[in-house]
């Protein structure tokens, strides 16, 4: 068995605390005045830094203190929190995560320029009455402690506590040395030694609390009020009470007394003393995420055999082979289920970043641009997820460069100055749609055409729907920005867009109205793993057609057959649904079955029949990619193993949909 | 570098003297110890110290004295040494013999 390495959990454990400062920061830029996030702030930076020393990342140690006691004075109400004090963060956050990446980079010169940012934020951000206040009351805290004994082997190093309880105000420190035993009983890693504090300051006691924070849940911590001295009486001095005389006043409560087993704290950022969710924490197990893959491509080998034993077993007369066949099928169906539902991800850890760029893009256009997002707690597979990441970003970007207008555009349109763009995700039949949608302008369609006309993709005249029309948008190359940005009007981004897409088996769809904006729905299998797909069978081939897109299964008489030669549309139901004969699409050279059947595929509102010979069943598919030599053969989507070990193609349902539309559009055209 | 590669009754110790390093050196020192009756630690300007050779430090009295030995510091603490029993709190209430052994107030212990 082996244990993760440390360094890597980290990294991980800083990454995830990185992205919760920064949904902080967020937050706040809306609500400035916002107390909780600001110690939600304030408390991420201090774990990172405390985390980051004890791993050994002294470089983001010490620069996460600047940052760290910036937000202290900003929790402290010496400084007010402002969106330049907001900014510098953000930035500064951007570098730590550099720093916790490359630690051993050449990063000084970057460091210095953004911790200059940060003084300059702090310093514009102060206010003369925040200075000419009168110096709060002070109180004459005395606190004993003592660190967890194997706080030094773990890598907890005492001076830097001892160091920010110096800065809370006047302080004395003493170590107390009864408890280190003579050199031959000594365990030189543990810690024997524990201080007594007696600190006169203006802050809180939960300031104090705050210190320790990140060994708060193993150590030992007593602070007891001393004296509550008023700023007149304060004396410039050391703190004159001996801590031998110190009684606690009844005003306070009693000692505040913290420990608890020893178990390794997790380092999500350190939750408020009170917060009970807390104890959740150690509900969850971090699995990385490669083992779940292994993990899934175990669950995929043991479908191929499941598949091959069931075929095997349907062709013999063993009644008991068959149950136990059964059995399996079952319980490597549910094994399936349980590890689909592992893999599955809520959209909202997509989402989150959006809010970071969109904020950046305000700044960098001089637009108002608000996000809303919806649905985010819609599941995908983590493997959609994370591919979906560039597409969007390159959406959004364009929504913020070309879709919504500056505020005197807007104005002038009887607009809110504020540009809107929303981002929401749904499930539907087997797919997710994720949608970016913005009120700006809208696309130009006269200029789509003359730039399309012009570079040749289509034939001046052509006549085109709009949707066919807006396709063209994510053709290479193809922009219709006046200007090139660095945010884009290259054309580079849509056709990446495109490509991503297409590689995740999706469709895009554009809707845009001249005026009102742009709608863009990208729509993604929900997974690219394993699906319940309708095994079938057109001339001596088998392939797999995914079964969310299935919904119903018909016969296609002789007579039938012959009748809707030439016109290739079925009537169901009092409406007429084009079909495709996937015996001349695939051009098998065989004969028609005398039964063929006709199983209807769907996406979203769109209907397609697909002529077979015949259908044999449900089949769990694991889907393996084509081979690069045929990605660029549209009608399929992937291909899979079957139980005898022959190869099966995986129909693409949005290309073969799209191809029945189109035929009926011609169809119809022709009358 | 082994501490038994200096001279008798001055021993240098290596520059790492923090937690990583610190079982080696009380390995070693524990035989410097219990071989001389009197040990004279030697510590390099630049060294690395953190707490755990303070608390080594410490431990190290007591053994001694419990053996009826000596142990000194060569030289008053300084550096990096002076950093960290100032930061931890060790300056503060300093008894006579304390201040005698880590700072050569009063004269060698």
């Amino acid at each position: 068995m082996s244990f993760p390495d440390p360094i890597a959990v980290f990294r991980t454990e800083a990454a995830e605390l990185l992205e919760q400062i920064e949904a902080g920061l967020l937050d706040l830029n809306v609500n400035l005045g916002d107390k909780d996030q600001i110690d939600a702030v304030f408390r991420g930076l201090h774990t990172l830094k405390g985390s980051g020393a004890m791993f050994g990342f002294e470089a983001l140690a010490a620069f996460t203190h600047h940052c760290e006691t910036a937000f202290d004075r900003v929790r402290k109400g010496e400084v007010p929190a402002t969106q330049a004090l907001v900014t510098a963060v953000l930035e500064a956050k951007d570098h730590m995560r550099a720093l916790v990446e490359t630690p051993a980079g050449d990063h000084e010169a970057t460091s210095e320029a953004l911790l200059a940012n940060l003084r300059a934020a702090v310093d514009g951000a102060k206010s003369p009455g925040v200075h000419q206040a009168a110096a709060p009351a002070q109180t004459l805290f005395k606190i004993r402690f003592s660190l967890p004994q194997n706080a030094m082997a773990n890598g907890t190093n005492p001076l830097p506590l001892l160091d920010e309880l110096r800065e809370l105000g006047e302080c004395t420190i003493v170590a107390d040395r009864s408890a280190i035993p003579s050199l031959d009983l000594l365990s030189p890693t543990d810690l024997h030694i524990s201080w007594n504090v007696e600190l006169l300051t203006s802050q809180p006691r939960s300031a104090i609390e705050d210190v320790f924070i990140f060994v708060m849940d193993d150590m030992r911590l007593e602070i007891t009020v001393v004296e509550a001295v008023t700023a007149a009486a304060k004396s410039p001095e050391k703190p004159a009470t001996p801590i031998q005389a110190a009684e606690p006043v009844a005003a306070e409560p009693a000692p505040v007394t913290v420990s608890a087993p020893r178990v390794p704290a997790p380092m999500t950022a350190a939750p408020a003393p009170t917060d009970a969710k807390a104890n959740k924490a150690s509900e969850n197990v971090r699995v990385p995420a490669e083992k779940l893959d292994e993990l899934m491509d175990r669950v995929g080998e043991l479908v191929i055999a499941q598949s091959r034993l069931s075929q095997l077993a349907g062709g013999s007369g063993d009644l008991q082979l068959r149950a136990v066949s059964e059995d399996v099928e079952r319980l490597s169906g549910e094994l399936r289920d349980t590890m689909m539902v592992l893999r599955m991800v809520p959209v909202t850890q997509l989402f989150g970043r959006f809010r970071r760029l969109v904020h950046d893009l305000s700044h960098e256009t001089g637009k108002m641009i608000e996000l809303v997002t919806e649905g985010e707690s819609t599941e995908v597979d983590k493997s959609v997820i994370e591919r979906l990441a560039d597409p969007l970003v390159h959406l959004v970007r364009n929504s913020c460069d070309h879709g919504l207008e500056t505020p005197d555009e807007r104005r002038a349109a009887g607009k809110p100055q504020a540009g809107r763009i929303m981002l929401s995700a749904r499930q539907q039949a087997g797919e997710v749609i994720i949608t970016i949608k913005d009120d700006g302008r809208g696309i130009n369609r006269e200029r789509v055409r003359a730039k399309a006309e012009a570079s040749g993709l289509i034939q001046p005249n052509a006549n085109l729907t709009d949707q066919e029309l807006y396709q063209l948008i994510f053709q290479p190359g193809f922009s219709t920005a006046q200007q090139v940005t660095n945010l884009s009007g290259r054309g580079v981004g849509m056709d990446v867009v495109k490509r991503t897409i297409d590689a995740l088996r999706g469709t895009i769809n554009v809707i845009s109205h001249p005026g009102e904006g742009s709608e863009i729905s990208l729509a993604i299998p929900l997974t690219l793993a394993i699906i319940d797909g309708l095994l079938v069978r057109v001339g001596a081939g088998r392939y797999v057609i995914p079964l969310s897109a299935v919904e119903e299964c018909l016969e296609l008489s002789i007579e039938e057959d012959m009748r809707s030669r030439g016109r290739s549309f079925i009537s169901l139901r009092d409406s007429l649904v084009p079909f495709l004969r996937l015996r001349d699409l695939f051009r098998t050279g065989t004969k028609p079955d005398p039964f063929q059947k006709v199983v209807v595929i769907s996406t979203g509102s769109e209907r397609v029949g697909l002529v077979v010979d015949q259908i044999i069943g449900d089949h769990q598919t694991v889907i393996k990619a084509m081979s690069k030599l045929h990605h660029d053969v549209a009608t399929f989507s992937g291909a899979t193993i079957l139980g005898d070990g022959d190869v099966a193609l995986i129909l693409d349902v949005g290309h073969l949909v799209a191809e029945g539309q189109q035929q009926e559009a011609h169809l119809r055209a022709a009358g | 570098m082994s501490l038994a590669d200096f001279k008798e009754d001055c021993f240098q110790l290596p520059p790492n003297l923090t937690v990583r390093a610190i079982g080696t050196v009380r390995q070693e020192m524990l035989q410097l110890i219990d071989k001389h009756k009197s040990t004279t630690i030697a510590i390099t300007g630049d060294c690395q110290v953190d707490i755990s050779f303070v608390q080594l430090m410490e431990a190290a009295r007591i053994y001694a004295g419990s053996a009826g030995k000596n142990i000194a510091l060569a030289e008053p603490a300084n550096g990096p040494l002076l950093d960290v029993l100032k930061r931890s709190g060790f300056l503060e209430g300093m008894s006579a013999d304390d201040a005698k052994f880590w700072l050569h107030q009063g004269g060698i212990q």
